[in-house]
């Protein structure tokens, strides 16, 4: 067993994980960054992203009720986030992208602050254009250069927590040999930040897991390893997705010029008629399902239609823009196959649900309702996980583990009982011969959600029967996974772990009595105006009571 | 078999695996093979091939992954 110890450990090392480090770092406190690949090109930013989505005071003014209400309306903030957090993302953003080009990130291509796409055809725009395709490697550096120490492919499984209720350390395994290692970090704090929920429902090509929108290697680590420590989660009822190309599923439609239409050549909405390489085609950020809706509704097909859009702004996307975002392998798809976007437009599909900003409960501070546990990013629940929300929220945690840890005596990490058994279970699986292996349980995994916890429909009895369902799939996960080396090991803990993050799904879904957004119950279809304003949330206590709570959103 | 390596230009340095977010290559040291070896696990991101310091890597989009396009209707 490798054993370390820091004051502070960030738990995946994507946006909000180095952000964390970065800060906490600049402090002089002992940071460590655990990473399930490498923090070099890992998570949903890996390759890049485009657009910093941010108030510029010179560029946007100091009309803050606007700046406000324009972002509110748009994707990145939507209904299901509390305004207070949100104005700590927009209130720091233009510290943070003066830092990231002082990293040595392109943050004006141009040479000067440049708003690109995502944009509400007259409003302000307020997505700047840069160049991401080297933020991680420049994160890396820099959380280096603060003092944090990092451990690639290093799995966190759980977060420990001691008899007073605090964190005391987190346990998971070390993946650099074939042979998996566990390990065990004792700190006084910790970011959990692992990104989304990539591989719990099936992917738009069920056959291929992997061919998600946002990494596949982001798998509700952190949803479920805090849920099983007793923070709070929130919003896990409101299933959310992503929209792109079929069948190469990719993130990053905003960084498309063109409209959405019909086989035609007609807009299907009506923000706009021709392409605007200014503000995008905000079609897929304003109703995301639109390409499913229409196919149920017997109106698809539907594409990205780019046969209007400029040369010049076509070649600028193909080889400037969807490089700077991690997503030239359309461009690559398109050359080798001699897809010419001025003749030809590409269908673009609604894709299964992927769970993003649907998580982790956390206040201004960044901090989970377990003491001197923090979340960031795509894991949490009440605010915009994007690139601005998780480096914003990041650094919030960073700036404030700094000051908690001095407040804490050193505690010992520990959870005897809960180590020894994450212990037997690894050797179990590494030592079974025949076993099961885990696509077979992830296959069932996703066949569970997605037709009892459907997005389409939902209703009671389904949920209850998919819930003990789910439990069976664990229990023979537990007696029959068997793994050949430390890959195979990785992959059966993501399952595990989306196993457990399916029980705040099953019973936030059930409680909801109503038809509202993306839940839609068939005994329900009504929605109950009490609950109007409100987000779910939901706790386990030690004892395993489970608490679901109605709050106003804030 | 998403990445292709070309076993001429490769200089088993590891870097490609050390970074893939996927963790599908392996360099075999004691074969000084570089192996891919969850090929159905590969999400086509390119960081290998962007990185490999002697650009020994291309990707093959498979079948399954097919970006299905229209032409325009000329009217
Ligand atoms: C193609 C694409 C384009 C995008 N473009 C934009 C854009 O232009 N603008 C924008 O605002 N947003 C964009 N996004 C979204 C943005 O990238 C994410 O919102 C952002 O990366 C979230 O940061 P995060 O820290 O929450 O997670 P990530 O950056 O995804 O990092 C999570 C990290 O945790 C690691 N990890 C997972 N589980 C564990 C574990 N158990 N133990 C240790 N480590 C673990 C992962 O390997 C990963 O490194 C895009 C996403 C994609 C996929
Ligand atoms: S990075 Fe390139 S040279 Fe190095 S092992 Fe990979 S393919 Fe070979
Ligand atoms: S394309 Fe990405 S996921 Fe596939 S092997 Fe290369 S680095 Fe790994």
């Amino acid at each position: 067993m490798h054993k370390y110890k820091c004051e502070f450990l960030c738990v995946g090392g994507g946006i909000g994980g180095l952000m964390a480090a970065i800060a906490a770092g600049k402090k002089g406190i002992d940071v460590i960054v655990a990473e399930k690949a490498d923090t070099r090109r890992s998570g949903s930013g890996s390759n890049g992203n485009d657009h910093f989505h941010c108030y510029i005071p010179e560029c946007h003014g100091t009309d803050m009720s606007r700046v406000y209400r324009e972002i509110g309306a748009s994707f990145d903030a939507g209904p299901w986030v509390d305004s207070n957090l949100t104005a700590v993302w927009i209130n720091r953003s233009f510290e943070i992208i003066k830092m990231w080009e002082e990293m040595g990130i392109t943050m004006r291509p141009t040479g000067e602050w440049r708003f690109e796409g995502h944009g509400m055809p007259g409003q302000q725009l307020y997505n700047l254009k840069f160049d991401g395709a080297l933020q991680k490697k420049c994160l890396t550096a820099e959380a280096k250069k603060q003092g944090a120490r990092i451990l690639n492919r290093v799995v966190i499984h759980d977060i420990l927590t001691g008899e007073d209720g605090r964190v005391t350390g987190a346990l998971g395994i070390d993946i650099n040999n074939e042979e998996p290692e566990m390990v065990v970090i004792e700190c006084k704090a910790a970011l959990l930040a692992t990104g989304m929920v990539s591989r719990m429902y099936p992917s738009i090509t069920p056959a291929y897991m992997f061919n998600t929108p946002c990494c596949p290697a982001t798998t509700g680590d952190a949803q479920a390893m805090a849920y099983r420590a007793g923070a709070k989660l929130v919003n896990m009822d409101m299933l959310n997705g992503h929209a792109g190309p079929k069948y190469l599923a990719r993130g990053g439609k905003g960084t498309w010029i063109g409209v959405s239409t019909d086989i035609r050549g007609r807009s299907i909405t009506s923000y706009n008629s021709k392409p605007s390489r200014a503000t995008g085609d905000i079609t897929a950020d304003v109703w995301p399902t639109c390409y499913r809706d229409r196919l149920k509704q017997g109106k698809g097909p539907t594409f990205m239609n780019c046969t209007e859009t400029p040369v010049e702004d076509l070649d600028y996307m193909l080889h400037t823009a969807m490089v700077s975002e991690g997503i030239d392998s359309i461009t690559d798809y398109c050359e080798h196959y001699g897809i010419d976007l001025t003749k030809d437009m590409v269908e673009f599909g609604t894709y299964p649900i992927m769970m993003g900003q649907r998580g982790i409960e956390i206040d201004d501070h960044a901090r989970s309702s377990i003491p001197g546990l923090y979340a960031a990013g795509n894991c949490t629940g009440n605010v915009n996980g994007s690139l601005a929300g998780a480096a914003a929220f990041g650094m919030v945690a960073g700036e404030d583990a700094a000051e908690y840890v001095k407040t804490v005596d050193e505690a010992p990490v520990g959870n005897e009982d809960l180590i020894n058994e994450r212990q037997q279970l690894y050797d179990a699986f590494m030592s079974r011969r025949d076993g099961a292996h885990w696509k077979e349980a992830a296959s069932t995994l996703q066949n569970l959600m997605n037709e009892y916890a459907s997005a389409d429909q939902q209703n009671e009895d389904m949920l209850r029967a998919g819930m003990v369902y789910m439990g069976q799939l664990r229990e023979n996960c537990l007696n029959e996974l068997a793994c050949a080396n430390s890959h195979e090991l990785l992959r059966s803990i993501e399952v595990l772990n989306m196993i457990d993050l399916a029980e705040p799904i099953f019973l936030c879904s059930e409680n909801r009595k109503e038809t509202r957004g993306p839940h839609v119950r068939a005994d329900y279809s009504y929605m109950d105006i009490t609950l109007n304003g409100k987000f779910q949330t939901i706790y386990k206590d030690k004892d395993g009571t489970v608490h679901l709570e109605y709050r106003f959103k804030k | 078999m998403p990445p292709v390596i070309d076993e001429k230009k490769c200089k088993k340095c590891g870097y490609c695996a050390a970074i893939c977010p996927l963790d599908v290559l392996y360099l075999d040291k004691a074969a000084q093979k570089l192996l891919v070896r969850y090929p159905d696990e590969c999400w086509h991101c390119k960081a290998c091939m962007r990185d490999c310091p002697v650009k020994a890597i291309t990707i093959r989009y498979p079948l399954s992954h097919m970006m299905l396009h229209y032409p325009k209707e000329v009217e």
